[in-house]
């Protein structure tokens, strides 16, 4: 009820804001995606240890964008960060093929959590810019998103953090397919 | 499926909004409702405890909404429910409960002066947080986190609101449990505190919360270790104040006559503590079988415990001589030891081993007659399979030091061995008196080793070396010596738990008297033990009830029962055969044997 009166009056002076939770595994380039589509900057850093939030503001939409650190012992605490996500942006080392099914099984893992049943799912398949790199419609097939997931929208988008490409294709995806809801 | 029709399901309101949680809040506070409803309040309160996460803030938020409804009955039915959460659900609901804005919400109807009468809702709010203030702010683990409690309460006194005084039997609800708890559920609590906090931080969003946030993820996903060993320093903390229990309950026992004894409280107390406690040693023994110092010391513990409560018992019921017979000097012995234990701890049993070597002689390992069914111990067992146990030269040896990990390298390196062997084993390490001592002290205090079996008492004991002997002497089980061992105990059953023994007494021509012992060969409870015997047709039983229902982890002779049959006339040619049945339940599974047993002739 209380949702749907500020929804209204953010599509009334048309801002919004919402919750966007970047996950992925460990060197998949979250921290580099926050900090670019933040700063326009590259900032090289180190593995998260904990969580980074900005807020990155495109279009009328504030993006709450929280980044969790990816690394094995930090995965059992992402849970704590569900609640009252809108979008979830799952970051995807394409370059990293040994561990893509690690990675998928994580994807597959937050989104079938309760508490992530009404996201909007988008993946990035990052670091396109390396030779080796799947293709964003590989990705997509990989994770078998299509068969699996009915009832969420959901979006793969090649992205390359250090040039930006991709990511505010993504952002935009997120606002629109959040705005009809 | 439109139209009215009347389905299965009984006819509700349109379902209020919101998830399941929610829906069950609401049907908790319904003014419809006679009174509080108990169940369905419980009910709530394990789902929170279930899903954890954002359940106990919604909660809150629903029920301190509720609170402030106009209609009195809700707001006295979300109180109710209120309370049961704050009983049930711990930390994550403390720290709700804690928060500024519930509190603010929580009082939102109260005027800025007192009214002359508190209206009823006001009086229970009033009460709660006085209980709160009492309680949680004052014993909870996590009481730092509840300040906003106390300083509400601070303002409300300031304004001039009255507290009711709490009855201390509400206040004792909330006090902290001294259960003894093992590692991993120290460790739980802790997480699920953590993680309540956790999302808490995350959830207020302000700057130095995240900052906080930051800072606790990295305990949190970093230094589990941390967590890890703490935990264990707990445990260990809580094991030593229960060893003080079980101390003062002996000294007790002693000084205590036996009126005084039927209304004290404070003896009730400790008995009740340990009694609470002993399920719990078989847990942390499961979880720490790394540790044998620790095992061996909790097992002796167990023992000590063991005998404490019979003695209790025995007292309760007014058989004192058979109480004096538990040796209350051995208990004291043995608890001193227990405190040097458990002083060392986890440290004992990084020396232990070591200091065996000093001269070179190597003693055979003896074999064990018994084989030994218990996991926990067979894994440990395994850890020194390769061990040879060098001893000669006892005199200088911190007795007090190592025995658990000999004993436990040396009867068990090979199963299944003969009694015989033992015996001839003996003979030749007869010089060797601290490992066969040792030996025998394990056997009772694991009580794994029948009575007949125990090797014979070590010869010719070395003076300055009396101190292991004494334990010798300790450590068998009280039972047993009070009992005349006038014949030879004939095996009755054994299987992978429980043995049966029992012992022929023929006190007349045509009388025999079977004294039954039970024993339980396993780490875990065997409960509902029931054992049924019958006789021949020409001669009478009297079978007395059992001693007890329950046989405690690895309990030796744990279980009593007489019998008594009556016409086996001595000079019968045939031999006397009963027929028996046992039925336990092990592990949550029934288990039943029967068969049937030739007597020997006595």
């Amino acid at each position: 009820m209380g949702n749907s009166i500020s929804r209204a009056l953010g599509k009334l002076f048309g801002s919004r804001e919402m919750k966007i939770l970047m996950l992925g595994l460990d060197n998949a380039g979250k921290t580099t995606i926050l900090y670019k589509l933040k700063l326009n900057k590259i900032k090289t850093s180190a593995p998260t240890v904990g969580f980074n939030v900005e807020t990155v503001t495109y279009k009328n939409v504030k993006f709450n964008m929280w980044d969790v650190g990816g690394q094995e012992r930090l995965r059992p605490l992402w849970r704590h960060y569900f609640p009252a996500t809108t979008a979830l942006i799952f970051v995807i080392d394409s370059n990293d093929r040994e561990r893509m099914n690690e990675a998928k099984e994580e994807l597959y893992s937050i989104i079938s959590e309760k508490e992530m049943e009404n996201v909007v799912l988008l993946v990035l398949a990052n670091k396109q810019d390396l030779k080796n790199a799947m293709k964003p419609q590989e990705v997509s097939e990989f994770l078998q998103l299509d068969s699996n997931l009915k009832n969420q929208l959901w979006c793969v988008i090649g992205s390359n953090a250090l040039t930006g490409k991709g990511l505010m294709e993504g952002l935009s995806w997120i606002s629109n397919n959040t705005n009809k809801k | 499926m439109s139209g009215i029709y009347l389905s299965d399901r009984p006819v509700r309101r349109a379902q209020p909004v919101g998830n399941s949680l929610m829906r069950k809040i609401q049907r908790a506070c319904r003014m419809s409702l006679p009174e509080p409803d108990l169940a369905l309040n419980l009910d709530i309160a394990d789902y929170i405890n279930e899903k954890q996460g954002g359940s106990s803030y919604d909660a809150c938020n629903a029920i301190v909404k509720l609170i402030n409804n106009r209609d009195t009955h809700t707001a006295v039915f979300a109180l109710a429910l209120l309370d049961v959460l704050v009983k049930n659900c711990g930390y994550p609901i403390h720290l709700q409960i804690s928060r500024k804005e519930f509190l603010n919400q929580l009082v939102k109807r109260f005027p800025e002066h007192p009214p002359l009468r508190y209206s009823k809702v006001q009086k229970l709010i009033l009460t709660a947080i006085e209980e709160w203030y009492q309680t949680i702010c004052k014993h909870a683990t996590y009481k730092d986190d509840l300040n906003f409690i106390k300083d509400m309460r601070r303002l409300l006194k300031y304004k001039g609101y009255l507290f009711p005084r709490i009855q201390a039997a509400d206040l004792a609800v909330m006090r902290p449990t001294d259960q003894l708890k093992t590692a991993s559920e120290i460790q739980k609590e802790q997480e699920i505190a953590q993680a309540a906090k956790l999302e808490e931080l995350i959830r207020s969003g302000k700057p130095e919360d995240l900052k906080e946030a930051n800072k606790l993820m990295k305990i949190m996903a970093g230094f589990k270790e941390d967590n890890v060993v703490h935990a264990k320093q707990s445990v260990n903390n809580e094991l030593n104040k229960l060893r003080r229990k079980a101390d003062l309950l002996n000294e007790m026992l002693n000084t205590t006559s036996e009126e005084d004894l039927q209304n004290n409280e404070t003896i009730e107390e400790l008995y009740g503590a340990l009694k609470g406690a002993q399920p719990k040693f078989q847990k942390i023994i499961e979880e720490e079988h790394e540790d044998d110092g620790l095992v061996q010391d909790l097992l002796k513990f167990n023992d000590v415990v063991n005998q404490l409560l019979e003695k209790y018992s025995l007292i309760k019921i007014g058989n004192k001589f058979a109480a004096s017979n538990i040796n209350p000097e051995a208990i004291s012995t043995q608890q001193i030891q227990q405190e040097n234990g458990a002083n060392g701890g986890a440290l004992a049993n990084e020396i232990n081993l070591i200091d065996f070597d000093n001269d070179g002689e190597t003693a055979s390992p003896s074999p064990a007659p018994q084989q030994l069914n218990s996991d926990p111990l067979a894994d440990l067992l395994g850890d020194f399979n390769d061990l040879s146990v060098t001893s000669g030269d006892t005199t200088n040896q911190p007795i007090s030091l190592g025995v658990g990990e000999i004993s436990l390298d040396n009867p068990f390196t090979s199963n299944n061995t003969s009694i015989s062997a033992v015996n001839s084993n003996n003979n030749t390490t007869t010089n060797n008196n601290n490992t066969l001592d040792l030996l025998s002290r394990l056997g009772s205090s694991n009580n794994t080793i029948p009575i007949n079996t125990v090797p014979p008492p070590p010869p010719a004991p070395q003076h300055n070396n009396a101190e292991p002997l004494d334990l010798f002497g300790d450590f068998t089980t009280p039972e047993t010596k009070t009992v005349p061992q006038s014949s030879e105990r004939i095996l009755v059953n054994s299987d992978a738990n429980l043995k049966v023994d029992l012992q022929l007494n023929r006190e007349s021509d045509s009388v025999i008297k079977a004294k039954i012992f039970f024993s339980n060969l396993t780490f875990n409870q065997l409960t509902n033990v029931t054992f049924s015997l019958a006789v021949p047709k020409s001669m009478q039983l009297k079978l007395q009830p059992q001693s007890s229902s329950i046989l405690g982890a690895g309990a030796h002779d744990g279980i009593t029962q007489d019998a008594w049959i009556e016409n086996a006339l001595a000079t019968s040619s045939k031999p006397l055969k009963v027929k028996w049945k046992i039925t336990y339940t092990a592990n949550g599974a029934p288990v039943e044997n029967t068969a049937v047993l030739a007597l020997p002739k006595i």
